[in-house]
């Protein structure tokens, strides 16, 4: 499962080259446009990570280009470019995600592996499940040891999207963008608040907690034991 | 200026076009009046020799042949200079009288050329002529000359042409004249421009005159420079904002960096670090809650406008924050009406209502009631937020919604002044009017939209 990393600034590729490659990925980088197409054309790369800015064919010429000759893959935008309108035009383009630089290493390595861990096939899922804790997507119920929990529709689709990405670091921008459609960051704890409510119904009374905090990035519901 | 360059400039142009129109037109009314001048001419030659062969065959008719002849010789002595020339012919073919020498002119209308030995020498003359039969049968011809109708001809044409040069002549200069008037005028304002580029941001340009769509022009075109000159001043004020109100927390960046230099346990390094990065984050937010208010100040994100559900929006953001406010122990309710629907852009205005309920959050104690409402009153939209905690003094209300304005009793508090004046910023994109009042106690931030934004 390779990644490609379009980046023309130096000292930016090869930092996040170096985060990639410390958390365990295998990176492909180019500095251009065309390089960008000519390596991704052959179809192997897992996610394209292209930045927006690029001398040349841009990140978002290239996105489409590639898109028009049926490439799949999903692509991450980054850019230094913060319009809501920027935003608009890459995901038009067929980007996946969209980051605004700068941002944390943790951030980018979340975004990256959701990407990472989403499913080519969507296939139509109706229970999530993990551990004791099973949600019906269907019924809108969620259950844990047998016992029926009680969800508000905003703690119902907060637990859906964590479980979604079950055993990945959820960072509260993607719980903000995804959960609330909130694209930029409020003063206030809103996600700590929500996280809260949604623990003491989930995760109070069954000894073990499923919904772990990442120091510094946000959230993971535990997948294994 | 040099001559090739006047010969070049739009008022020579412009004056050549006017000359031109001119030598047409003039052209095609003189011919007209030529012809039909030398048209009544001929038509006046051929009454009189009409009118003369009539007078002639009355003389005959009443005495006679010998009556005739003598009217011929008497009419050829009368007046200085002949007027007409005379033929007779009896029915035998015997000539009796003739002005023509050996030509003969015959029945009805003719043309006849003889020779003239008239003072300067020998010439051919044309003359028109008339030939009629007399009550005997005899043939009568009478002739005159055309020489005064072709006279009349060259000096119609000599006119013609005068004329017509005169007036393309006239049209020429006063093509120019008014050309170069016009030009002159646009050069002011070309000069004017060239001043502005070079610098002189406050010059505004002349009026070019002339006509009421010119004047309209350089009005529109300086209402464009206030406008762009606005815009730069909003720039200018934001990249001084940048410069000075960045220095505090990038001095504390510093600052912190420099303590952790002396960090002498890895435990000391990385929490230093840690709150390093915090601070850079800050700068950040900053840094891009400042690009964001100047961009919307500049009118950008209008054109993605459509029709959104503000019921829903106020939802979502009052569902957000209901445990937000929770866990600060204060009360957080909604009064919003249904399926209201504004002309504007969603996102942004859920920033709005998110910045005002974070303020009246942060800026409260414990136990405040804060309100979020959407109700629809004589045919506007309005959407409040309102507390009743501290409120604001009516003094410091104008100046909370400027770029990094804080109240003295929040400076302590997480913020860099910009919430209000982001509001401030997407209200004005979507022409609606914000308010600051007094909740009595507490602050009510209200929003009017502009009236035609109507429930679904």
């Amino acid at each position: 499962m390779k990644l490609l990393l379009l980046e023309d600034d130096d000292s930016t590729r090869a930092h996040l080259e170096r985060t990639l490659t410390a958390a365990g990925h295998v990176v492909d980088v180019c500095a251009t446009g065309p390089d960008a197409i000519f390596l991704a054309s052959s179809g192997e790369y897992a996610v394209l990570i292209l930045d927006r800015m690029v001398p040349g064919v841009d990140g978002l010429g290239v996105l489409k280009a590639l898109r028009s000759a049926g490439v799949q893959s999903p692509a991450l935008f980054l850019t230094a470019m913060d319009g809501v309108h920027d935003r608009v035009e890459g995901l038009d383009a067929g980007a996946d995600d969209y980051l605004v630089k700068p941002f944390a290493g943790i951030e980018f390595l979340a975004r990256v592996n959701a990407l990472l861990r989403r499913q080519p096939i969507v296939e139509v899922v109706t229970v999530l499940r993990v551990a004791d804790l099973e949600v019906d997507l269907i019924k809108r119920t969620v259950r844990r040891a047998g016992r029926t929990i009680e969800l508000q529709a905003q703690e119902f689709k907060l637990l859906e999207y964590l479980l979604r990405h079950a055993g990945e670091i959820v960072t509260r921008t993607m719980l903000l963008e995804n959960v609330w459609s909130f694209h930029f960051d409020p003063r206030t704890n809103v996600i700590e608040s929500h996280i809260s409510r949604l623990r003491s119904k989930v995760d109070r009374g069954f000894g073990r907690e499923l919904i772990q905090t990442v120091r510094g990035a946000g959230y993971r519901i535990d997948a294994l034991g | 200026m040099h001559w090739a360059s006047t010969f070049r400039s739009g008022a020579f142009r412009f004056a050549l076009l006017l000359a031109a129109v001119f030598a047409a037109g003039s052209t095609a009314v003189l011919i007209v009046v030529e012809r039909s001048i030398s048209d009544y001419a001929l038509e006046a030659t051929a009454g009189s020799l009409q009118s003369e062969a009539a007078i002639l065959s009355g003389e005959q008719r009443e005495g006679g042949r010998a009556d005739l002849l003598k009217a011929i010789s008497r009419h050829r002595r009368a007046g200085t200079e002949q007027q007409f020339r005379y033929l007779l012919v009896d029915k035998g073919g015997v000539v009796l009288t003739t002005d023509f020498g050996t030509v003969r002119p015959g029945l009805g209308w003719g043309s006849v050329r003889v020779a003239e030995n008239a003072g300067t020498g020998p010439s051919v003359e044309t003359f028109k002529s008339l030939g009629v039969r007399l009550a005997d049968s005899s043939l009568l011809v009478v002739a005159t000359d055309t020489y005064d109708i072709q006279a009349l001809r060259r000096e119609l044409d000599d006119f013609t042409i005068l004329c017509g040069v005169g007036i393309t002549l006239f049209a020429l200069i006063g093509g120019y004249l008014v050309g170069s008037l016009f030009m002159r005028r646009l050069e002011r304002v070309n000069l004017s421009v060239g001043r502005i580029m070079e610098g002189s941001l406050a010059e505004r340009l002349p009026t070019i005159g002339i006509s009421p769509e010119f004047d309209r022009l350089t009005a529109n075109l300086n209402r464009m420079l206030e406008r762009i000159g606005a815009l730069m001043e909003g720039l200018r004020q934001v990249s001084t904002d940048i410069a000075h109100d960045l220095r505090t927390p990038l001095t504390r960046l510093r600052q912190q960096l420099e303590s952790v230099q002396e960090a002498r346990s890895i435990e000391a390094y990385d929490s230093g670090v840690e709150v390093a990065l915090i601070q850079t984050d800050e700068i950040l937010a900053i840094f891009r809650a400042l690009l964001r208010i100047g961009t919307l100040e500049g009118g950008a994100g209008r054109q993605r406008f459509e029709r959104v559900h503000l019921s829903e929006i106020m939802d979502r953001v009052f569902q957000a924050y209901q445990p937000v406010a929770e866990d600060e122990g204060k009360m957080l309710t909604a009064e919003h009406a249904r399926k209201t629907v504004v002309e504007g852009d969603g996102e942004l205005l859920a920033q709005i209502f998110t910045n005002l309920i974070d303020n009246a959050l942060v800026h409260t104690p414990p136990g405040t009631r804060i309100v979020s409402r959407l109700e629809m009153r004589q045919g506007r939209v309005i959407a409040s937020v309102a507390d009743d905690g501290p409120g604001i003094a009516a003094s410091d209300r104008p100046n909370v919604v400027k770029r990094f304005y804080r109240l003295d009793r929040s400076r302590n508090l997480p913020g860099a002044g910009l919430g209000l004046a982001l509001v401030a910023a997407i209200a004005a994109l979507h022409d609606a009017h914000l308010e600051l009042e007094d909740n009595r106690p507490g602050l009510a931030v209200r929003l009017i939209f502009p009236p035609g934004t109507a429930t679904h």
